[in-house]
């Protein structure tokens, strides 16, 4: 009865009904979990022009023209030609046709390589390393809501249930609760011993506020070490009330004198901040002695010790909070924000 | 009766049915038949003669007996004065739709890869035009052209029927014709996909409802088109639907192929198993995932691509060509 797929697209209105059709083409090739040779073909009959898939590192090399035929050739692609990098090092999608490109070849460009891409990480078992640029673009509250869900697509992110991860000293990054995939180059990834902040999830327009939640919960994640005690990994939701704390302390803002109190005790004895981190994180000075595998008399003295340095009260509630708020502060001024 | 799950669509054709859904619902009725008449089916405005490669005529021949004429379109490779094998061919629509022009790209193709003649018959629809106009109409104008086959080119001793859809039930009911009244002879009938059927009935007919392309409720429409209250009951002639027929021997070489994920599925398998029970030859496809027609609405996908050269193949050894 109907024929020609691609003359069914043609004869839609060439930019809004077409480029529907095309994301409910390459969807349903998702859906069910349709091999290179399918991807490229769909991507060939929709443009109506041949194309190819090349992907020199896995040996593939897909090519199909516009009815649909497949035949491969050896002769490199034209460098004139619309191509779409996947996301791996040099795996490129092809339409065999110069540019300029419109809309709807946008889209299947779009389309497909981010299809093929899930194909090729499916069926050559290889994590793919997410367009540092579009994570940036997602995490960017000035970039156009529609550019940030276009990005979101492209790596092809749930609309929700997503959320930031700010990790010390690397690019950021952002997961997701049905795969924990991380999308990130691979050598960011996350790495036991890095400070790291997480942010809330949400929906995928929300993560330019969970990438800012992120950054402060990295503020407030410690080294780990004798200097710097405490969680390396630090959750935005479960800060409460100390994220406002955050707002209060930037580089130049001069350290409050508990804080200075703090660190001349930490000055005074190695041992100093460990055993005053145990005492204010811990449920009780017993199981803070556990932890430090200190006999509980000893804990006493270190804690009588540091009381004088300090010049307040430990063992009362009011106390330990006064301590756990150094801490905080004292977190905030080693880990300006950036 | 529980109905099983119904067996998935080709990753291909499923992304290709997607995009044409709003065009093609499973389920026709008789209410929406003017519109779907009117409709362009993209191959209507299809140019047969291939830029001029392909001769078209449109003869006016005798219909059957007391019957109006009919219409037939004769293709034939430009300039080729031989004598030739001919594809007579019925078009598909369900009973109710279509007509001679609708002819399969593949099959204009053959015209000039095969160097073959193809006769395409206009025939009567129901439900104006109920059982037996429509395949009486087929019948009369096979016989025309076997009786004048050198007015177009044809050898009489190398016609095979071949029709998709409705187009392939009434290919199979017009070799069952042939067979019962001494001629004229066929060398072969390719069914495409065929309705057969009346009775709608089988598990593929109710795991496909509401699904693909021809769905039972489609198939209920076209059927009572054509028989009104006689579809399923106990009085149906096998040339208004071949599955009814008791005597499957004697026939020419039959091709039937069809998807799995389709209507006709069941009574298409049990069409040619019948036929090699009967002692005779037939060639069986079953695409897996197919809907009904895949091969004409996504030609370009892997499976319609395969489809279509088993068939090619299968024609090539039918002529020896």
């Amino acid at each position: 009865m109907v024929r020609e797929l691609a003359g069914r697209l043609a004869a839609l209105d060439p930019d809004a009904s077409a480029a529907v059709q095309v994301i409910a083409y390459f969807d349903r090739l998702v859906e069910t979990r349709a091999g290179l040779e399918a991807i490229v073909r769909g991507a060939a009959v929709l443009a109506g022009c041949p194309a190819r898939l090349l992907d020199p590192e896995h040996r593939v090399n897909v090519r199909v023209l516009g009815d649909g035929r497949r035949q491969d050739t050896a002769d490199p692609p034209d460098a004139a030609w619309l191509h779409a990098p996947l996301g791996y090092e040099h795996a490129t999608l092809w339409l065999e046709r110069p540019g300029p490109a419109g809309a709807v070849d946008l889209m299947i460009l779009e389309r497909a390589a981010g299809v093929a891409r899930d194909a090729l990480t499916r069926t050559r078992g290889r994590a793919p390393s997410a367009d540092p640029a579009l994570v940036e673009l997602l995490l960017d509250p000035a970039a156009a809501e529609a550019d940030r869900l276009h990005a979101a697509r492209r790596l092809r992110l749930p609309d929700s249930g997503v959320w930031a991860v700010a990790v010390a000293g690397a690019p950021p990054a952002i997961e997701h609760a049905g795969t924990r995939m991380r999308l990130a180059t691979p050598k960011t990834a996350r790495t036991p011993g890095r400070r790291t902040g997480i942010g809330p999830d949400g929906p995928v327009a929300d993560l330019p506020d969970s990438w800012s939640a992120a950054k402060t919960a990295l503020r407030f994640a410690a080294e780990g070490d004798d200097q710097d005690p405490g969680p390396r990994v630090v959750r935005a939701d479960e800060l409460g009330g100390l994220m406002v704390l955050a707002t209060a302390v930037t580089a130049d803002t001069e350290p409050a004198p508990d804080v200075r109190a703090l660190d001349h005790a930490a000055s005074a004895a190695p041992w100093m901040l460990t055993t005053l981190y145990a005492a204010a994180s811990e449920p009780s000075l017993r199981t803070a002695a556990t932890t430090l595998t200190l006999h509980h008399s000893t804990l006493q003295d270190r804690l009588t010790r540091a009381e004088h340095l300090l010049g307040w009260n430990l063992r009362d509630p009011q106390g330990r909070l006064r301590l756990q708020l150094a801490f905080a502060l004292r977190r905030l001024h080693r880990h300006p924000p950036t | 009766m529980t109905v099983p799950t119904p067996p998935p669509f080709d990753p291909e054709l499923a992304a290709a049915l997607t995009v044409m859904a709003e065009f093609v619902p499973p389920s026709l009725t008789l209410e929406t038949l003017p519109a779907l008449r009117g409709a362009d089916f993209a191959g209507l405005g299809e140019d047969l003669s291939r830029g001029g490669a392909i001769d078209v005529r449109e003869l006016t021949v005798p219909g059957p007996e007391g019957e109006p004429d009919i219409s037939l379109l004769v293709l034939r490779p430009a300039g080729e004065e031989a004598t030739l094998p001919a594809l007579y061919h019925i078009h598909g629509g369900g009973m109710i739709m279509g007509d001679n022009r609708l002819i399969p790209t593949e099959m204009v193709d053959m015209v000039v890869d095969l160097k073959l003649a193809l006769v395409s018959v206009e025939y009567r629809l129901a439900p104006e035009h109920p059982h037996p106009a429509p395949v009486e109409d087929c019948y009369a104008g096979l016989v025309w052209t076997a009786k004048h086959a050198d007015e177009i080119g044809v050898d009489p001793e190398r016609i095979l029927v071949v029709g998709a859809s409705a187009g392939g039930g009434l290919a199979a009911a017009v070799a069952l014709l042939a067979r019962d009244r001494g001629g004229p002879g066929l060398i072969g009938q390719m069914l495409i996909c065929p309705m057969i059927d009346d009775r709608n009935d089988t598990v593929s007919s109710h795991q496909m409802a509401g699904l693909g392309v021809w769905d039972r409720t489609s198939n209920d429409t076209g059927w009572t088109a054509l028989l009104g209250d006689r579809r399923g009951g106990p009085d149906v002639s096998p040339y208004a639907a071949p599955a009814r027929a008791t005597d499957l021997s004697g026939l020419p070489p039959a091709f039937v192929d069809v998807g799995s994920a389709e209507t006709f599925r069941d009574e298409d398998v049990a069409y040619a198993t019948r036929i090699w029970q009967a002692g005779g030859v037939a060639e069986l496809h079953v695409w897996p995932g197919g809907f009904h027609g895949f091969d004409m609405m996504a030609p370009q996908a892997a499976i319609s691509q395969e489809a279509k050269a088993a068939r090619l193949r299968w024609l090539r050894r039918i002529l020896g060509a």
